[in-house]
């Protein structure tokens, strides 16, 4: 297998596998938030506050995947 | 705020109305609702705020230590990260009312941020990306200050409390 064979499942492998985490868990949180509003419609700005500030820590998790394989992608360092 | 109906009843049916009318308004579901998203917006701001900040202070120093092009690079990355932010942003307020996905713009604009980073000769991917964290800057700083509002606030009630248990006559 050569480097660029190897580069491109790597950079696959990086995405896929940095989106599972962070997508299960902003799906939970989405869900508990908007259950949370529906319980108590006048706290809505904080949870949705708190969601915020939640996923933007969530997110950055699949950015760093992200950042992995495009690096791999197109700025390949072993090329 | 609210009166007992016995004091309503002594006022002119005019007066009373209108009393129960502002009562009514106050106290409504949607006006609670359009209160509690004053935070949520506030928030939004103070986060645009620090972002913008903490973009200022670290573009002099790169500017002064580094080069030009690379504090050009931060900042590009730093005003991606404060869309990135907004969309993000747009995306919780949104969310329950449409049926969406969570970030999936924000994350569009970072990879293509990151595309042209790495085909444009002149931008370099490192300081780019590091300008994009900004973001996550600001929110740390938000919450490390919150915290500390917080904790402090409940300092100074233990100490109120201490104090009017020790004036109060036993």
């Amino acid at each position: 297998m050569d480097i660029n064979s190897a580069s491109v499942i790597a950079a696959a492998l990086a995405i896929g596998l940095a989106a599972i985490g962070p997508g299960i868990g902003q799906g939970n949180a989405s869900g508990q938030a908007v259950a949370g509003i529906a319980r108590q419609p006048e706290a809505e700005g904080k949870i949705r506050g708190t969601l915020l500030l939640t996923l933007a820590f969530m997110e950055s998790l699949t950015i760093y995947g992200l950042v992995v394989a495009l690096v791999l992608l197109f700025a390949n360092p072993f090329v | 705020m609210s009166q007992s109906p016995s004091a309503l009843s002594n006022q002119s049916p005019e007066t009373t109305e209108k009393q129960q009318e502002k009562l009514t308004q106050e106290s409504s579901p949607s006006n609670e609702q359009g209160n509690s998203m004053t935070e949520y917006y506030e928030l939004q701001r103070t986060l645009y705020i620090y972002t913008l900040t903490l973009m200022g202070l670290i573009f002099v120093p790169v500017w002064y230590f580094y080069s030009l092009n690379t504090a050009l690079n931060y900042l590009l990355g730093a005003l991606v990260s404060l869309v990135y932010l907004r969309f993000l942003a747009k995306d919780v307020e949104r969310l329950g009312q449409q049926e969406q996905r969570i970030g999936g713009k924000g994350l569009g604009i970072f990879a293509i941020l990151i595309i042209v980073a790495s085909k444009w000769q002149q931008l370099s991917i490192l300081p780019v990306f590091l300008g994009f964290l900004t973001y996550k800057g600001g929110i740390i700083f938000y919450m490390l200050q919150s915290v500390f509002s917080a904790s402090g606030e409940l300092d100074s009630e233990i100490t109120n409390t201490n104090v009017s248990e020790e004036s109060s006559p036993k």
